[in-house]
C-alpha cells in the first residue's frame, strides 16, 4: 500500500510541475481516499494533513490559473507582430486590405484598443470605409460597451463620411449583430436610438454534441464481448461515419444496415457518453486514398 | 498558405505545432530555438498567460538558407492547447502548410489527445483542408516519463489512438530534453516543401 501511495504521490507531483492541475488533483484524491480507508498506517493524520496542504496549495494555482485575464493588453511590439502574422492579403497588392485584416487580427486576439485605433485610421479609406466601420461596431459590442457602438452609429450618421447605401449596409450589419447577441431589444429602447428595427425570424437549429470517437461492445456475431474503438471521421446532425479498412472483415460484417448497438461509447468534448445506435448506411468507398474502405453511418438513438 | 515570390525566388511557408493542452509544444519551440541558431531567422516571442501556459501563440521564424535555387523562410508557430482557447486556435491554424501535432504519452491524457487531433481535423475542414492530404506529422512526446515511473503508453497504443487512419511519419520524442524534436521538424519541413513543390512548382 505504501508504494501505491508513493507511486501515486509522485505522479501526482509530476502532474503540478506539468501544469496538468486537473489530473495533479484527482491523484491526490485517490492518495486520500486510500489513506481514509487504511487503519494500519500509524501516521495516517499526519499524513491526511500534509495532503490537505498539497491540495490546498494546489487549489491556488488552479485559481490563479482561473484569474489571468483572457485576452491581457499587450506591448505595441506584440501588436505589430499579430498584425503583420496574420493578415493574408498581399502586401505589395492591397495596402489596405492588408491593413484591415491585421486590424480584424487585433480584435480577434482581444487586443480592442489597438484594432480600434486602426479601424478608425482605416474609416478614411473608401474602399474599405464600410468593413471598418462594422468592426468598430462589433469591437464596441465585444467590449460589452452597446452604448458605445449606439453612439458611435449616430455620430456616422450626422455625418457625410457614408454614402446613403453605405450607411445602411453599416446599420444592417448592427441590427443582425445585436439580434445575435440577444441586445436588440436593449439597444432599441436605448435613448437617442435612432436605427431601424427590423424582425429576422430566428434559426432553431437542434444542436448535437460532436462525437470524435465510439466504443462500440457487440453482444453477438465475431466480436461478441469485445469493445471495439473506432474514430469518427464525419459527422452530420446524430449520425456520424465511420471508416473501416477493408481489413477489417469480421467487423464490416458485424455492421450490417439496421443492426442495434446497444452499448456504444460516444466520446464528445465534454465527456464520454454511453448510449445505443443503429447501423443506417454501409458504403464501399471507390476512389482516393481509402478506396476499398467502408464508411459506415450510425444514427444515434440515445446518449 | 505559403507565400512564394517568382521575382526574388523566395517562399515563405508556415509550420503549425498543435496538440492538447501541456503537451510539450512550447518546449519543441525552444529547443529548436536553442539549438538550430543557425537558421534562427529572429526571436522567438511567446504570448502566455499564468503557469506558462500559452495564451495566443509562440512565434518563431526560421532562415533555411537555399534550397533548390530558392529562399526558404518558415514561421514556426504553436497553437494554445487549452480548450477554450478555441477561436484562437482557429486563427493561428490559419494559411497553414505543414503541422506537427505533438501527443501527450501520459496516461491520463489519453483523451485530450483524441479530441484535440479532432479539434485539428475540424479546423482544416473549416479552412477548406482535408486531415489526410495536409503535410503531417505526428509525436508522441514525453517519452522520458518512464524512467521516472510514471506511466506513459506504448507507442502501439498511441498509433492506434491517433494514427490508426492517419498513417503519417511518427516520433517519440522528448521535448525538454531535445530527443526527437530535430527529427520531427525535419519530417514535417521535407513533406511541406515536398508539397509547396508540387504546388509552386518552385524547383524546377
Amino acid at each position: 500500500m505504501t508504494k501505491n501511495i508513493k507511486a501515486l504521490l509522485l505522479q501526482a507531483e509530476l502532474f503540478r510541475k506539468q501544469g496538468l492541475l486537473g489530473d495533479a488533483r484527482k491523484k491526490y484524491k485517490l492518495v486520500e481516499e486510500i489513506l481514509l480507508k487504511s487503519d494500519k498506517l500509524p501516521n495516517k493524520q499526519k499524513l491526511l494533513e500534509g495532503l490537505a496542504k498539497k491540495v490546498a496549495a494546489l487549489d491556488e494555482d488552479v485559481k490563479a490559473v482561473e484569474r489571468a485575464p483572457s485576452t491581457p493588453e499587450m506591448s505595441s511590439h506584440v501588436n505589430e507582430l499579430i498584425k503583420k502574422l496574420f493578415s493574408f492579403a498581399e502586401k505589395d497588392k492591397d495596402e489596405n486590405d492588408a491593413a484591415l485584416e491585421g486590424a480584424i487580427a487585433l480584435a480577434k486576439f482581444g487586443q480592442f484598443d489597438g484594432a480600434l485605433e486602426e479601424f478608425h485610421k482605416l474609416l478614411q479609406v473608401m474602399s474599405v470605409r464600410v468593413s471598418a466601420a462594422k468592426n468598430i461596431l462589433r469591437c464596441h459590442l465585444e467590449m460589452g460597451n452597446p452604448d458605445g457602438a449606439h453612439t458611435q452609429l449616430a455620430q456616422w450618421q450626422g455625418s457625410d463620411l457614408f454614402s446613403p447605401e453605405q450607411f445602411e449596409k453599416v446599420t444592417a450589419f448592427f441590427d443582425e449583430i445585436l439580434e445575435k447577441k440577444g441586445l436588440k431589444k436593449e439597444i432599441a429602447q436605448a435613448p437617442g436610438a435612432t436605427a431601424e428595427v427590423s424582425v429576422m425570424e430566428e434559426d432553431e437549429e437542434e444542436e448535437f454534441l460532436d462525437i470524435s470517437a465510439v466504443a462500440i461492445t457487440f453482444d453477438s456475431g465475431p466480436h461478441k464481448g469485445e469493445q471495439v474503438e473506432l474514430d469518427v471521421s464525419f459527422q452530420s446532425g446524430n449520425v456520424i461515419s465511420l471508416i473501416i479498412s477493408s481489413r477489417d472483415e469480421h467487423l464490416i460484417e458485424s455492421l450490417k444496415v439496421g443492426v442495434r448497438l446497444d452499448d456504444v461509447h460516444f466520446y464528445s468534448p465534454v465527456a464520454i457518453f454511453r448510449g445505443s445506435g443503429i447501423v443506417s448506411a454501409k458504403t464501399q468507398i471507390k476512389s482516393g486514398p481509402k478506396k476499398g474502405d467502408f464508411s459506415i453511418d450510425i444514427k444515434i438513438e440515445s446518449l | 498558405m505559403a507565400v512564394f515570390n517568382i521575382k526574388k525566388r523566395e517562399i515563405e511557408c508556415k509550420i503549425v505545432y498543435y496538440g492538447p493542452g501541456r503537451c510539450g509544444k512550447t518546449s519543441n519551440l525552444e529547443y529548436v530555438f536553442k539549438s538550430y541558431k543557425k537558421q534562427v531567422g529572429g526571436e522567438m516571442v511567446s504570448i502566455n498567460t499564468e503557469g506558462d501556459r500559452t495564451l495566443f501563440f509562440d512565434f518563431l521564424p526560421m532562415d533555411l538558407g537555399k534550397i533548390k535555387g530558392c529562399d526558404v523562410r518558415v514561421q514556426l508557430f504553436t497553437v494554445p492547447g487549452q480548450v477554450q482557447y478555441a477561436s484562437t486556435r482557429k486563427l493561428v491554424l490559419r494559411g497553414v502548410d505543414g503541422i506537427v501535432f505533438v501527443a501527450d504519452s501520459l496516461d491520463v491524457r489519453r483523451e485530450k489527445n483524441m479530441l484535440s487531433l479532432k479539434d485539428l481535423q475540424q479546423n482544416l475542414k473549416d479552412y477548406g483542408l482535408n486531415i489526410f492530404k495536409v503535410p503531417l506529422v505526428m509525436q508522441y512526446n514525453k517519452r522520458d516519463l518512464a524512467d521516472e515511473g510514471i506511466p506513459i503508453m506504448p507507442i502501439e497504443k498511441m498509433e492506434k489512438d491517433l494514427n490508426r487512419q492517419l498513417k503519417v511519419p511518427s516520433f517519440p520524442a522528448s521535448a525538454v530534453k531535445g530527443e526527437g524534436v530535430g527529427k520531427t521538424l525535419q519530417e514535417c519541413l521535407k513533406l511541406t516543401l515536398h508539397s509547396l513543390q508540387k504546388q509552386f512548382s518552385w524547383a524546377q
